[in-house]
């Protein structure tokens, strides 16, 4: 226990604190310009010079620790004579262009000089002039008004890990520049405009369009991008979004953002948005009424349930879409269609891992906070780039590396090559194998554990598979750090899930998880996988992830819904997809998704959905699906309705309304609107009145309201019950993966940082910072095929053949090359094959041999 | 005075390794070699000695700092970034007898557990350069550096890093971030580099002329050593003197020696009898000193009594044809030239206080004009980040406080009286 005396008034600290943040807590408020929250102290601006007796000098609080006994002023006559010649010499180089400054208003030097600055200054010779630079798409950088308090830059280094920007040149020359020179080389985050205390770096999305005083209101809500689902406050003025900023110290991201999350907003106010409903008549779509189009919707599917049968009707429902949204599809899909083929894109990743780690592990192991993942000792990263498809999780272990943990690497991590400590580069296609060896490996030292005898025996068996002495070159390390750590946490992306033996790399990473008894992460693209799940829009799932087959929770249920659910679990995505080519279904109803962009092999899908009878799509664009679609309806999209998410930490967050859409409904609503006229009633008079029944029906929901939900710690497993049973029987595994993969390159989905596909790809902002798609390949790639970055190359492969220029990437180790599925007609899935996992039915999109020809 | 630090110098091939072990060189180091690390710390004790650099800071209290931290490695600096204007003391050790700070670096890497050592050597030397790396490549083959020095199974390793020219990199954490590659600028203290220095390890920066004393102080023992010079800060001192003098150059002499000796009896006193105006006695940020106040004892505890400081020993001698003003401002010019930044009182402060002694010595001044260099000067003094700031406001404060009137005269007559004579 330390006490000092600050201002005559006594402060207990429960542990050591510098003066600054001692008097902080004690409500003294003490002028800082260098000083901020996220950041360590850096002591530059002296402003927050105190006096401290018995020092004979005055000290800068931020800098200065806390001691027992210390005995602070914070104002004297002193000390404002030095905070008014600190602010004077600020301002003598300052260009004083408040009228014009976007900052003014919120700016911390113009709120300094207020309250403890001169009221005219001595200075008369010429101010330092530096022009404003607006080189860069998104930033404006402004060096007359940087005050050198070096916040962009700390938050840049020590906080993003990114290092793009630095300050450059010497005392009153320094300015922060961007090593990139003009337009910055960086992750734009934005973090930088978060913490600039003046106008000295502004983001050119809002640049002179309001006044921070002129905002009408500010929502805290929760971002739409990916399933972290950071929290942020959307600024509106004349019901438009002017402005997303973070807030410090709330939510999962405590303040950062990523550049989807800060930037990627406008796509709500896309011209393309979709303003009535479309009915396709003589082959062609064309607008319609609302009533017409739900008349249509009701009367075709009613038509066929009726002659063919509920089973012939299937849904894909939306990682985009509320727990509410997809709780009503799946009510909706089951009682008035009569049928449990519902299912989501997921499939191809997060829902086919996650029910697989939980049959082996038990409900609820991939649900770990993200915030632990700073104190892990060490973490271990298999399948994907964290920081670029869940960039605030992925700064975690940014973090985590600089605390000292060690972070070893399976695969490619572009976001973590100056932080990993070991990486090992499987031979392509063979990650199973190496997880399965890693596996064997561990359990050689740690031996059995004896708590789940179906993994148990699973392990075993892999025993004997791998006995002689590692060929992959750094497993043994690997090996070593995970034996050595105390406290390990697993991050599984999805890309080896995307395997036809993915189910092998999955049940190796649960084993992992178990003998280690390590946290498991599990990264998620989009904001509600997770929740999809928990709302029931599986095949053989009800709400709560309750398995369907149990009678019990079926006539739960049925009960509470008012009649039958059809035994059968229905059919995956993928089977959908296929059955939908056989003439199996005839009607398909997809709730924000855009199958024909988001699944491999496009050529197919486009095929199959061509066969349909019947199909409904419901988006906020014109989707490549949607030009299929017998009818389009048109929904309302983030920040039009509220609604629950839940994120891959199984946190369950509201996103608020907060802009009126000009046209559209919310998905639940249209959905609840046919519903009632295919003769099942459901009427619900806003999102939170779903949410009750969900409480009511779903015992893992048990109790919830917005009201808890909305102050943001709705943890699992809430007040619910979590279904602790595991499976009894191990499915039969495959061997080794059989191909043999000798070719010279492999195309394989590059997840990039900017764009996450339909909705970047509105977001002007997001287009800027990434215009066009680029084949990223390795150097070694480069110097075979005699490439140099910006080349036009020709890609092909048995399926299909783009155009695109390629850039090469430094973080790509072995001979896949890799291309984003963001942009229309550029999309890898359009050129992927794939073949079926038979566990996790996932889509094994592996050994597509690409041919790159230099145009 | 026998000398020591320069013993040797006029030998041409005094940087010889042949020469340098000729003359005795490198003994010390065996002796210590044979006697034991705590031996050497026990001497330095008695010695007295205090840092060189400027601040005068009892080295073996600095040691036992780092020497208390468990960590390892240590890492030993020396601070060989001379930057200081008027200061030219260490170059003639670095250059003539470059061996004498190796022997002096492995000495005291012995001492304090420390296998790793830099000399971090400003970028303006670059003669110093290739001698320093010639001496310490004789030094590894003659087997006084490397993992088996002398046969004793004792390490330590050498080298030299260049700096960029910075004058910031010589306060001794701007070194630190400077070793480690990043832009030299001063580090929060505490924690101290004696705990968490180069690359977050115990870390002891030196300066040239410190570490030379070791084996001196190895030699004689630290009593005998004691009782050189001052009393309270003891041992031969070096003193570069410039400016109006008979015979520039840098001298050996006790410490405590009283700067009007210095002057006139072993610089042969003002050039061409001209008439002595003002005396800078420790480098350009010590504050300068009238003639009538230089019968003062150069050392660490006499000269802030004398109103200045002993600084870095350099001595700048300036006669009746410098005008005062215009060395303030060329000071202020150097300064703002060589403010990292980092903290606002300096970065503005120094760019202001030139901007003001400019036009007053160009004939811009106005009313007024002195009150605003002396709040400047005073807002910026005790609040800068490092001593840098704090120098440049205390040599403008003593300019005004011992001519003012010249500073007057500049405003009032609207010019520089001795401006034909530059």
């Amino acid at each position: 226990m330390i006490t000092l005396t600050i201002n005559e008034k006594e402060v207990t600290l429960d542990k050591p604190v510098s003066v600054l943040e001692a008097a902080r807590q004690a409500g003294i408020k003490i002028p800082t310009l260098c000083y901020h929250e996220a950041l360590k102290p850096f002591g530059g601006c002296r402003l927050c010079v105190v006096e401290v007796e018995r020092m004979p000098k005055l000290q800068t609080a931020c800098t200065l620790m806390s001691a027992d006994g210390m005995i602070v002023k914070t104002e004297s006559e002193v000390i404002s004579r030095v905070r008014r010649g600190i602010l004077e010499f600020l301002l003598i180089n300052h260009p004083l262009d408040c009228p014009y400054c976007d900052k003014a208003g919120e700016c911390e030097l113009q709120d300094l000089v207020n309250k403890y600055g001169p009221t005219v200054g001595r200075y008369k010779e010429e101010k330092r002039k530096v022009p404003e630079s607006h080189k860069d798409h998104i930033f404006a950088r402004n060096m007359e008004r940087c005050v050198v308090c070096t916040r962009c830059v700390r938050m840049c280094n020590d906080v993003q890990g990114a290092s793009a920007i630095s300050m450059m040149g010497r005392g009153n020359h320094t300015r922060m520049e961007p090593f990139s020179a003009d337009s910055f080389n960086c992750e734009y985050c934005g973090n930088c405009l978060t913490v600039c205390p003046v106008g000295a770096i502004l983001s050119r999305l809002y640049i002179h369009s309001f006044r921070p005083w002129q905002v009408d209101s500010e929502v805290k809500t929760i971002c739409s991008y990916c399933g972290v689902g950071c929290s942020l406050v959307a600024q509106v003025r004349d019901d438009s979004i002017k402005r997303v900023i973070p807030e410090m110290g709330l939510g999962v991201n405590k303040g950062l953002l990523c550049s989807r999350g800060r930037f990627g907003y406008e796509f709500i106010n896309s011209r393309e948005r979709l303003k009535t409903p479309l009915i396709r008549k003589k082959g062609r779509l064309e607008e319609s009424t609302w009533s017409e189009a739900l008349n249509l919707v009701a009367e075709k599917l009613s038509e066929i349930k009726k002659t063919e049968g509920g089973s012939a009707i299937a849904g894909i429902a939306s990682p985009r879409c509320s727990n509410e949204d997809n709780y009503i599809f799946q009510k909706f899909m089951r009682m008035a269609c009569g049928s449990n083929n519902i299912d989501s894109v997921s499939r191809t990743g997060f829902a086919a891992a996650q029910k697989y780690f939980e049959e082996l592990m038990g409900q609820g192991i991939t649900a770990n906070i993200i915030e632990g993942l700073k104190n892990s000792e060490v973490i271990f990263v298999v399948g994907g780039d964290p920081t670029s498809v869940n960039p605030i999780l992925g700064l975690s272990i940014r973090e985590a590396s600089r605390r000292g943990a060690k972070i070893v690497v399976l695969g490619n991590a572009k976001g973590l090559e100056r932080f990993k400590n070991v990486q090992v580069i499987p031979p392509v296609f063979k990650e199973a194998d190496a997880l399965e060896e890693l596996l064997a490996g561990v359990s050689g030292a740690r031996g059995v554990r004896g708590e789940k005898p179906d993994i148990d025996r699973g392990i075993s068996a892999l025993s004997g598979k791998y006995s002689g002495k590692s060929d992959i070159g750094g497993l043994e390390e690997l090996k070593n750090a995970l034996l050595d750590s105390p406290s390990t946490a697993i991050v599984f992306g999805m890309d080896l899930v995307q395997r036809a033996d993915g189910h092998r790399a999955i049940f190796a990473v649960a084993g992992l998880t178990y003998l280690l008894e390590a946290r498991l992460y599990l990264l998620s693209e989009k904001p509600n996988e997770q929740g999809l799940i928990d709302a029931g829009c599986v095949p053989d799932m009800l709400p709560g992830a309750r398995p369907l087959n149990i009678h019990d929770f079926k006539t739960k249920f049925e009960t509470a819904w008012g009649g039958a659910i059809p035994d059968k679990n229905g059919m995956t995505l993928l089977e959908i997809i296929e059955g939908a080519k056989n003439r199996d279904i005839k009607a398909l109803y997809i709730m924000g998704e855009n199958p024909v962009f988001n699944l491999p092999d496009g050529p197919f899908v486009k095929e199959a959905l061509g066969s349909l009878d019947f199909l409904v799509v419901q988006d906020i664009f014109t989707t490549e699906t949607a030009e299929f679609a017998d009818v389009v309806l048109p929904a309302l999209g983030w920040s039009e309705k509220a609604g629950t998410y839940t994120n891959l930490e199984r946190r369950i967050q509201l996103q608020k309304k907060a802009v009126n859409a000009l046209s559209g409904m919310e998905d639940w609503k249209i959905i609840t609107e046919v519903s009632c006229k295919m003769g099942y009633k459901m009427a619900y008079s806003e999102a939170e009145d779903i949410m009750d029944e969900i409480a009511e029906v779903s015992p893992l929901y048990r109790d919830l309201s917005y009201r808890e939900i909305g102050k943001g710690n709705c943890l699992w497993p809430y007040h619910g019950e979590p279904l602790r049973g595991e499976i009894h029987e191990l499915p039969a595994m495959a061997e080794s993966s059989s191909g043999n993969y000798g070719a010279d390159f492999y195309l394989a989905l590059e997840k990039p940082l900017f764009h996450s596909g339909t909705l970047s790809r509105r977001s002007p902002a997001l287009m800027k910072i990434c215009p066009e798609p680029t084949l990223k390949i390795s150097s070694a790639a480069a110097e075979k095929l005699r490439l140099q970055e910006g080349d036009r190359v020709q890609v092909s492969t048995s399926v299909g053949s783009v155009e695109v220029a390629v850039s090469i990437d430094e973080s790509i180790k072995d001979n896949k090359v890799l291309l984003s599925n963001n942009f229309e007609g550029k999309g890898v899935f359009s050129l992927l094959t794939y073949k079926l996992d038979p566990v996790t039915k996932a889509p094994g999109i592996e050994g597509c041999e690409v041919r790159i020809e230099k145009l | 005075m026998e000398k020591f630090l320069l013993k040797n110098i006029e030998n041409p091939d005094s940087a010889d390794i042949n020469e340098y072990v000729k003359a005795g060189g490198y003994k010390n180091l065996s002796k210590v070699l044979e006697s034991g690390p705590k031996e050497v710390v026990e001497e330095v004790k008695k010695s007295g000695l205090r840092g060189r650099g400027g601040a005068g800071f009892p080295t073996a209290m600095k040691w036992s700092f780092a020497m208390a931290d468990p960590k390892f490695p240590k890492y030993l600096m020396c601070n060989a970034d001379e930057g200081e204007p008027g200061t030219f003391k260490d170059r003639p050790i670095l250059e003539k007898n470059p061996h004498l700070l190796i022997e002096g670096m492995v000495i005291s890497g012995y001492a304090l557990g420390s296998e790793y050592g830099y000399i971090y050597l400003r970028g303006e030397y670059p003669e110093a350069n290739d001698i320093l790396n010639a001496a310490i490549r004789q030094a590894y083959e003659k087997n006084y550096l490397g993992d088996n020095i002398n046969g004793k199974g004792v390490r330590f390793h050498l080298s030299v890093h260049q700096g960029a020219g910075a004058y910031i990199c010589g306060e001794e954490t701007a070194l630190i971030e400077s070793i480690e590659g990043k832009k030299g600028q001063p580090r929060n203290k505490p924690p101290f580099p004696v705990n968490v220095g180069a690359w977050s390890m115990p870390t002891i920066v030196n300066n040239v002329e410190t570490l030379s004393n070791l084996p001196y102080i190895i030699e004689i023992g630290g009593e005998a050593y004691s009782r050189i010079g001052s009393s309270e800060c003891p041992g031969p001192k070096l003193f570069s003197v410039s400016g109006h003098v008979e015979r520039p150059g840098v001298y050996e002499l006790p410490m405590g020696i009283s700067l009007k000796d210095i002057i006139y009896n072993h610089a042969g006193g003002i050039k061409d009898n001209a008439k002595l105006k003002a005396v800078i006695p420790g480098g350009i940020s010590t504050p300068v000193l009238p003639p009538d106040s230089i019968d003062c004892a150069m050392d660490f505890v006499s000269m802030p009594k004398a109103g200045s400081m002993l600084g870095s020993g350099a001595v700048i001698v300036m006669d009746d044809s410098v005008c005062m003003v215009r060395v303030a401002y060329r000071a202020l010019k150097f300064f703002e030239h060589e403010s990292c930044g980092k903290c606002v009182p300096c970065r503005e402060g120094t760019d202001w206080l030139r901007k003001v002694l400019e036009r007053i010595e160009y004939g811009k001044g106005t009313e007024g004009d002195i009150e605003l260099l002396s709040d400047i000067a005073e807002i910026m003094s005790g609040k800068t980040f490092c001593p840098l700031g704090d120098g440049a406001a205390g040599v403008v404060t003593a300019m005004i406080k011992h001519f003012r009137d010249e500073f007057e005269e500049h405003i009032k007559n609207r010019k520089c009286s001795l401006a034909d004579s530059y």
